[in-house]
């Protein structure tokens, strides 16, 4: 049999699109023809630019100023072991970089092969992905690196003159974060039994209700539940309610056909486990009332892999699912309350 | 005791759509409090502390974007506050500002609440990321099939309010959908999306922010335009889960609308509200709530629906500005339901005004119909007389 | 003193053990920390007016994760109740507020955070501009470490300094049965170490903590019947600056501390005791200086959050230890400090005083 899982990891990943608005598309639109800029605002000229003065939150407005691409850091940092969100593989600096033709630093990265080439007063200069890679966003500027000559950029301060429309108003989001959670004990208490074949509630003993996939609290009286309130509860019953979904596709979206999820009332337990599915009729043949019993999984193929903290009451690999009995449905006016 | 009377006197909202592609993050809640300070007379400097409210990160994936929008908002150097209680969120963000005012803790507040869905997926968020989400038309279905069976409703009281609902978003410019051509068949025929919700019982999913300028009483009387007056608060929570649990006809939805009641001295609702913004994002919720906050009695909610007295021109016309089966920017639906109820009883929603509104109520639910707020707002501090 | 009405204590504060790596859930955490405030204090669950907590989706990466944290309250009959997506501290902001309107007279706030699911050098690059930041993989550890580096060149500390709040805040530690970190360091053994972000070392990084905490606050007289020396609230405010620190006039102070510790009335009297969030060593030193405080001030008898840090939980846990220090241990005037976003962007400030 196999084992309980302790541990569960989770990749939260997802493509987000942000769509830039005009400032930002300004910015954007510039920065992908290699050009980077800043506006003019409240006294002071901020690059990247934002579309409010930040210290008054009034409209930046239009006052476009060609910047760089050669700057001064003003403070930094040393990543010795980057991340996989990082946009360079190996060390690399931090540093608030004031480019030449602005008030404001702006923050990026520094590629300087070392630690100790990293100083305030340091001058670097912009390097770019090839035209063909650039999309706008501000890791088309790779990193900056060492200035080869210090002087001030040729043009940095001057106007810049947007275009009309600009080409690039959206930019990819793209998250990825991995998450391990581990199983609670109440979590591991629900797996465990399933294992075995059982299905278990928690019986408060304050207001004698049972919660089935237990949580290891009572929601109503907000007391501790732990294994001394473990009964078992039978794994049959009548629907008492459902709902049929209809699959809208989304990233990482499993279903493609309309699927149903119950609730079932178990017999004689006066307690619900909900989020089942029905085997062996189609979605619109579902009714309130009907008898159903648990179909469990071979022994030796019955997985809890997916059972974890969030999911406590859902079967898992252990329960494929629930069958009619075929014993004559209950008046379904008896149970539609009873989803929970 | 320091409560303090507290005037609306500013409401702004952005042009609500599928996807808002002309304007970044802080260029749709910019957008929504810019209107709304323009509308109390006021510039960001006369904003004393800013409320924001959104529903989950997850949906935009900027986590806790208020340190973001601080200087978007005008925050620089003030108070910036962030709630979030689900679905309930604009209502809670609405009272939250109102709040800081009539605790005497501020003068001028700012309550801000957006959602810019078009930058993910609510049902990936929904589902923690995984795949067989039943997203929240899954969660209600059962609830609305279990209040049909239980009151009795014939099954086209659904079908009335999504007609009545968008007729009435064809009548506001911040509207979503604006779908004058709806129709009783449309809804009909329109794919089942959640059985017995059909798509267009639905709310569309919508980028959108609402924003409110709160003042004190001074800045009440002085306001250029007629403000409203914030008579009750209310958030009232239930377990989402436990056996037995009634989520057809929750608890704190009563407890919410009986404290509400009270403390303006309201007890004959039906009477005595002249309208009324409540969170239907299924069709079917109309009636489930005008039972659960006690307007009509229990079974006799899809009553009022079917006579036409929740239209704009009913006695007790509901959800005027095209509710949220118009426009569905989830964190700020809340604050949409309480800035409508308030533009009524200031007598500016123009083409969905409801003649002589002095007493408003209005109301937003999240989670799994569990988390409840709730406001009444008046054309003066006594409307009942 | 006599309290008015409108007079508000911390009566009662309850945090649960502050583990690496715990095996219990958020809601777990939430139940063990408002069972032993409500315990503590003899209240009855019923007699709370108010409940409003502080935690964050992203830190168990699932929407409407506080949801099932609300198990805990037990919300029947329905409760008047509220989350922040902040840390406690500002929930109990949120209750402190509520409680001015009059109508209650206990509210409860609480902070969980089961930070150790995530991983805080990736986690929180999506906590920055999402145009301009997040991109670059931005972490919460460089950021920090660029205002370290502005305050190192600014002349105003130097690395050993930053060492030495470390080594201060571990001993102090040692005190503290809810501190993770603690003991008998040297500046020099720790200064031995390899920076993670030049010029910050692991030791001048918070630890990652998995924890709750509740604090049970009351309006007037009505404070006496939970506590004999109610911590009353003389001032709290907060403020928040620009988001970026690159458009901040300077890092190397903080405008929002101080902005909020004039609102919180700090300078109306001596501070004998200040709780002080900060996550990284140094910014210990700049909060200190920007709250004015000096070295009479005895700073973090805690360990703070350098021995002890749950996301969403450590400026909760400074307003109860500072609260405590009246209730418990006779000090007469106090304070407490949360922080939270990039170079320390939010600041609150909240001073207590006991009964003379």
């Amino acid at each position: 049999m196999a084992d309980t899982v302790q541990e569960f990891v989770f990749n939260l990943t997802f493509p987000f699109t942000r769509t830039l608005g005009s400032t930002l598309s300004t910015f954007s639109s510039a920065l992908a023809q290699g050009q980077i800029i800043g506006v003019r605002t409240g006294g002071r000229v901020i690059a990247p630019p934002l579309e409010y003065d930040p210290d008054s939150a009034a409209d930046s407005g239009t006052d476009w100023v060609r910047v760089g691409p050669k700057g001064t850091v003003s403070t930094w940092t040393w990543v010795p072991e980057p991340t996989n969100l990082h946009p360079l593989d190996h060390a690399f600096g931090f540093a608030f970089i004031t480019l030449d033709g602005a008030d404001t630093p702006m923050l990026h990265v520094v590629d300087a092969g070392s630690e100790s080439a990293m100083a305030a007063g340091m001058r670097v200069e912009a390097s770019f992905k090839a035209p063909a890679d650039c999309v706008g966003r501000i890791d088309d500027i790779i990193a900056f690196v060492p200035a080869a000559d210090p002087s001030p950029s040729e043009g940095a301060g001057e106007p810049f003159a947007a275009p009309e429309e600009n080409d690039i108003t959206e930019m990819d989001a793209y998250c990825d974060l991995t998450y391990v959670d581990n199983a609670s004990p109440t979590t591991t208490m629900w797996a465990k039994a399933l294992m075995e074949g059982r299905i278990i509630g928690q019986k408060c003993p304050q207001c004698e209700r049972t919660i089935v996939g237990p949580r290891g609290m009572c929601s109503v009286c907000a007391i501790e539940l732990d294994e001394s309130h473990v009964i078992d509860v039978p794994d049959r019953g009548v629907v008492s309610n459902f709902t049929i979904v209809t699959p809208v596709q989304y990233h990482g979206q499993t279903e493609t056909e309309p699927f149903v999820r119950c609730s079932i009332l178990l017999d004689g337990a006066n307690a619900v486990i909900a989020q089942q599915e029905i085997l062996g009729i189609t979605a619109s043949e579902v009714r309130v009332g009907m008898h159903v019993e648990c179909v469990w999984a071979p022994a030796n193929e019955r997985s809890v892999q997916d059972i974890d903290n969030r999911s406590r009451g859902s079967g898992g690999d252990a329960i494929i699912g629930w069958r009619l009995t075929g014993e004559p449905d209950e008046p379904a006016e008896n149970y539609l309350n009873r989803m929970m | 005791m320091s409560h303090q009377p507290v005037a609306i006197v500013g409401i702004g909202q952005t042009h609500h759509k599928r996807k808002r592609a002309d304007v970044s993050i802080a260029g749709l809640v910019r957008e929504a409090a810019q209107r709304a300070l323009e509308d109390a007379n006021m510039d960001w400097g006369d904003i004393d502390a800013v409320v924001l409210g959104k529903a989950p990160d997850l949906f935009e994936g900027v986590m806790k974007p208020e340190m973001y929008l601080a200087d978007a908002l005008g925050a620089v150097n003030k108070p910036m506050f962030r709630v979030h209680t689900a679905g309930s969120v604009g209502g809670s963000t609405g009272i939250v500002g109102s709040h800081l005012v009539s605790s005497g803790r501020h003068k001028r507040v700012l309550s801000v609440a957006f959602e810019k869905q078009s930058e993910g997926n609510a049902q990936f968020a929904l589902g923690g990321g995984k795949g067989a989400s039943i997203g929240a038309g899954g969660a209600f279905a059962p609830f609305i099939r279990a209040y049909i069976r239980r009151s009795g409703a014939p099954e086209d009281i659904g079908w009335m309010v999504a007609v009545k609902d968008r007729l009435n978003g064809a009548k506001n410019p911040y509207a979503h959908l604006k779908l004058a051509d709806i129709t009783i068949d449309k809804v009909k025929e329109s794919p089942m999306m959640w059985d017995p919700l059909h798509f267009l019982e639905s709310c569309p999913s919508s980028d959108g922010a609402c924003a409110v300028v709160f003042t004190d009483e001074d800045g009440g009387k002085a306001a250029s335009k007629p403000p409203a007056w914030v008579l009750a608060t209310a958030m009232k929570s239930e377990p989402g889960w436990y056996s037995g649990r009634d989520a057809v006809n929750p608890q704190a939805a009563h407890a919410c609308a009986q404290e509400i009641y009270k403390t303006v001295g309201i007890t004959n609702p039906r009477e005595q509200i002249d309208c009324a913004e409540l969170y239907v994002p299924f069709s079917w919720y109309e009636p489930m709530w005008l039972e659960a906050h006690e307007i009509a009695a229990p079974g006799e909610g899809w009553k009022m629906t079917q006579s036409g007295a929740t239209a704009l021109d009913g006695d007790f016309p509901v959800n005027m500005s095209g509710g949220v089966l118009s426009s569905n920017p989830i964190g700020a639906s809340g604050l949409l339901r309480f800035a409508e109820a308030a533009l009524q009883v200031r007598g500016l929603a123009e083409d969905h005004q409801v003649g002589g509104a002095n007493l408003a109520i209005a109301q937003a639910y999240g989670a799994n119909a569990q988390f409840f707020a709730m406001w009444a707002v008046g054309s003066s501090l006594n409307p009942l007389g | 003193m006599a309290p008015t009405e409108n007079d508000i204590a911390i009566v009662g504060f309850a945090q649960t053990s502050p583990d690496r790596r715990t095996q219990l859930t958020e809601a777990d955490l939430v139940l063990h920390a408002t069972r032993a405030v409500i315990a503590d204090t003899g209240l009855d669950k019923s007699e709370i007016g108010f409940t409003v907590s502080g935690s964050c989706d992203y830190l168990s990466g699932q929407a409407f994760s506080f949801v099932q944290n609300t198990d805990a309250y037990g919300m029947v009959p329905a409760i008047n109740e509220s989350h922040v997506e902040m840390d406690g501290a500002w929930a109990l902001y949120e209750a402190y507020v509520r409680l001015l309107q009059g109508d209650i007279d206990v509210a409860m706030a609480v902070g969980v955070g089961k930070n150790s699911n995530s991983d805080p050098s990736t986690l929180y690059t999506i906590e920055f501009d999402p145009y301009y930041l997040t991109p670059l993989g931005t972490d919460t550890w460089s950021l920090a470490a660029l205002q370290a580096r502005a305050l190192l060149d600014s002349g105003k500390a130097t690395e050993r300094d930053f060492a030495d709040v470390v080594v201060r805040n571990r001993a102090n530690a040692k005190s503290n049965p809810y501190a993770q970190i603690k003991g008998d360091y040297s500046a020099d053994e720790l200064l031995a170490a390899d920076y993670v972000r030049n010029p910050l070392r692991r030791h001048d990084l918070p630890p990652t903590t998995d924890q709750a905490a509740a604090i049970i606050l009351a309006r007037g007289k009505r404070a006496y019947d939970f506590c004999e020396r109610p911590a009353w609230i003389t001032g709290i405010d907060h403020r928040i600056e620009a988001h970026l620190p690159t458009v901040r006039k300077d890092i190397t102070t903080s405008v929002s501390t101080r902005l909020a510790a004039q609102g919180a009335g700090v300078g109306k009297g001596p501070i004998e005791v200040a709780e002080v969030h900060a996550p990284f060593s140094f910014q210990e030193l700049i909060v200190a200086e920007s709250l004015g405080l000096d070295a009479s001030t005895e700073i973090n008898p805690s360990g703070g959050a350098l021995a002890t840090h749950a996301v969403m939980v450590a400026g909760i846990i400074r307003m109860g230890e500072a609260a405590n220090q009246i209730i418990k241990n006779g000090k007469n005037r106090t304070l407490a400090h949360s922080t939270s976003g990039p170079c320390l962007q939010q600041n609150l400030v909240c001073v207590m005083e006991g009964d003379q």
